[in-house]
């Protein structure tokens, strides 16, 4: 548990999704690693990026700041502004919104995106929970 | 915009109807300026099968100018169904070609002694016989048509032989598989003996700033083609929602009985683009292309494959799991020319009363309803499609099915058009959009479940409520309505997720207007209006603005078990956001007059 966005709050989402049992059950046919780019704006000063792998309800691997280059053909590349994330992140914006509005850009395969939405929407959930402060 | 050409078919009399400056500006164009045009003519008196019983094809001053998503064109007129005002929008390429021809518009009155069909090209039109065409199908009939004008370009609208039969919700054709489906606007061109239209220009599609507009449609389309809405559209088609309404209990399931479907992942639209996909097409000038070209083992050739309503209306709906059993039901309904929402909603009612033993197989010529038997699924769309045996009784639709067996109440329809399948009960807005829509059971007067999904418009006010909250939202659906009203006027797919204020820019440049957003939004709330006050006109009272008894049971399972939409409290918010009188369901004289229509005000509000 730690203030978003930081490596200690990425370390602390691992190890939630790692230990959540409905995020296990409803994850469990997920398939797909994710990079976030996060846009600058407010109190982030920098773009920031992290990466997910996520495979059958569990993560298997978690990056902060990755190189680019190290990940260069994920399931799905997110992008958001740093504002919008944090709305979703404390329950402000319903995740759906933010996508069916732009305001989260997702690239990868929306057909996969749609049959597993229960997936990202507890994805979600669970990265609620793991947001303990926000910078 | 162009004039519209009048056409007699009894007379065979034809005159060019100038569309006043005013109305223009006031409705835009499609389903509001028809209604402002029709408003006369839609009284309830009005049979609309009989000859009197206008018919009008329209355009918005989009159609055809590759902006985006507006290939498309309305069909307007009063519902055989519904005996009330109906619109049927419909894409691909007929409406563009209709302005090329230097018209924006065909209003039909009058029946033609004998089948024909009208071949309009540039300013010429023709009367021909269509008796040899009577009897073929929609796609045989546009194949026909097109051959006999000797004109490759050529565009079509036809009707198949549920329209020549007054099957009460038959539809209209273009462009091999395109669908004016609801309101039975079919069964109206089959009761003026009008078998198709085929129409040719070679005009400039008229636009005021045209280097301006070249450049708004330049920039929403690119941004429209990376949409992430669009994108779903494109990837898997409009059935890609399946499984998230699935989840969320908001599709219908054994005939709006059943909130969860456990095969839903056999009959969703990523199944489809995974087994039989193999294209996509789009109408004039569209980026997303949501339509679906399919190939099935057993086919020799592509052909159309199903959208969201035909995949939940003969699959879940009725318990079929089978992909390719949908395919060839949806593509029987086309060939027949009729809605696959109807269709499959009635068929879904004489199943369920056969399981309540009110409809037997004495009724049914020996037919057993059990649910999810494709054989007997598409013996039912035969003979309704030729009307004959059972078929003829749900030919008529839901209501008179249900009427006719005692079991009304047991239709899952609102004033006579079979409810879509969007459920209130998981997306608690529909209850309105149903309850409210000016065409019955409607769910593209206002595709509220897309922002119970979470879809906002925050610049014009649309905002997110709960899926499941109650009259809070109300002023939201009305909002809804409104633009979407705009959308039908323009005309615009709803499908285009286009930033309302460049959505205003392109009418202002298409138009040489000076638009502002609450110019777009008023225009939508007039056309909303006067058709309320024509339907008011025709008999309409509060008591119409009801749901059917199914919608009002709340599910014992999936993601919205126990919830039901607390209808009149929604209605009273709804009436009060409206301007509307609580007593009537009228639109109150002040609201009317608001909005610049003082002489409907003073035509519904007369005393005596």
């Amino acid at each position: 548990m730690a203030i978003f966005p930081s490596e200690e709050w990425l370390k602390g989402l691992e190890v939630k999704i790692n230990s959540d049992e409905r995020y296990a059950e409803v994850a469990k046919n997920w398939e797909g690693d994710l990079f976030f780019h996060i846009e600058s704006e407010g109190n982030l000063k920098e773009d920031l990026t992290f990466y997910l792998d996520l495979w059958h309800g569990k993560c298997r691997k978690a990056v902060y700041k990755p190189d680019a280059s190290a990940y260069p053909k994920p399931a799905f590349k997110l992008t958001s502004s740093y504002n919008n994330i944090v709305s979703v992140l404390t329950d402000k914006m319903n995740p759906m919104t933010a996508m069916m509005t732009m305001k989260l850009k997702v690239q990868g395969s929306m057909g996969y995106m749609m049959r597993n939405v229960p997936t990202v929407l507890d994805f979600v959930r669970v990265a609620n929970e793991a947001t303990t402060d926000i910078l | 915009m162009q004039p519209i050409l009048k056409i007699n078919l009894t007379t065979g009399a034809t005159e060019e109807f100038i569309i006043p400056k005013e109305w223009e500006r006031e409705f835009l164009g499609g389903a509001s300026l028809a209604a402002r045009i029709l408003y006369p003519y839609l009284t309830k008196e009005l049979d609309p099968f009989s000859p009197e019983s206008p018919l009008l094809f329209i355009n918005g001053p989009l159609t055809g100018t590759s902006g985006p998503t507006t290939g498309r064109f309305v069909i307007c007129g009063k519902g055989p169904a519904t005996n009330l005002w109906a619109e049927s929008g419909i894409g691909g390429f007929w409406g563009p070609e209709l302005r090329a021809a230097g018209y924006d518009g065909l209003w039909i009155t009058g029946k033609a002694s004998e089948p024909v069909y009208l071949w309009l090209h540039g300013s010429r039109l023709e009367v021909r016989n269509a008796a040899h065409l009577w009897g073929q199908n929609t796609y045989t009939t546009q194949d026909n048509v097109k051959a006999e004008v000797g004109e490759k370009s050529a565009r079509v609208c036809v009707i198949g032989p549920a329209g020549e039969k007054q099957v009460l919700f038959a539809s209209i054709m273009c462009d091999h598989g395109r669908m004016a489906g609801r309101t039975g606007m079919g069964a109206v061109m089959g009761a003026k003996n009008l078998k198709a239209i085929a129409v040719h220009g070679t005009n400039e599609i008229p636009v005021a700033d045209l280097n301006k507009y070249k450049l708004l449609r330049s920039e929403s389309n690119r941004k429209l083609r990376d949409d992430n809405e669009a994108r779903i559209l494109r990837e898997v088609g409009t059935a890609g929602v399946a499984n998230y309404a699935e989840y969320l209990g908001a599709m219908p399931v054994k005939y709006y009985s059943r909130g969860s479907f456990e095969n839903i992942d056999e009959i969703s639209g990523s199944k489809m683009t995974d087994a039989i996909l193999v294209g996509r097409s789009a109408c004039q000038g569209c980026v997303i292309a949501c339509g679906r070209v399919v190939k099935l083992p057993k086919d020799s050739s592509k052909r159309k494959g199903p959208e969201h309503e035909t995949m939940v209306g003969f699959g879940a709906n009725l318990l079929n799991d089978n992909l390719e059993s949908i395919v060839d039901l949806g593509d029987l309904c086309d060939r027949y020319g009729m809605d696959t929402i109807s269709a499959s909603n009635t068929i879904g009612l004489a199943f369920h009363l056969f399981e309540m033993g009110i409809v037997t197989t004495r009724d049914t010529g020996g037919i057993e309803l059990n649910w999810g038997d494709v054989d007997a699924i598409e013996q039912l769309v035969r003979m309704i499609g030729s009307r004959e045996g059972i078929g003829d009784l749900l030919a008529q639709g839901s209501k008179r099915f249900g009427a006719h067996f005692n079991a009304e109440e047991e239709a899952v329809q609102v004033n006579g058009l079979e409810v879509a399948y969007h459920d209130p009960r998981g997306v608690s807005g529909m209850a309105l959009s149903y309850a409210t829509s000016p065409r019955g059971a409607c769910h593209n007067q206002s595709d509220y479940f897309f922002v119970d999904f979470g879809h906002t418009s925050e610049k014009i006010g649309i905002t997110y409520f709960e899926r499941h909250a109650q009259a809070e939202k109300a002023a939201n659906v009305a909002k809804h309505q409104d633009w979407r009203t705009f959308f039908n006027s323009a005309i615009i797919c709803i499908f285009a997720n286009v930033d309302p204020q460049m959505q205003v820019d392109l009418v202002n440049a298409a138009c040489g207007y000076e638009w502002t957003l609450e110019d777009m939004m008023k225009s939508g709330e007039r056309g909303w209006n006067i058709k309320r006050a024509i339907n008011n006109r025709m008999g309409l009272t509060r008591a119409n603005d009801n749901l059917p008894k199914a919608l009002l049971e709340p599910y014992k399972e999936g993601g919205s078990m126990g919830f039901v939409p607390d209808l009149p409290a929604m209605l009273e918010a709804y009436y009060t956001a409206r301007g509307w009188d609580m007593e009537s369901g009228k639109p109150t004289k002040d609201k009317l007059i608001e909005l610049g229509l003082d002489d409907v005000a003073k035509e519904l509000w007369k005393k005596g």
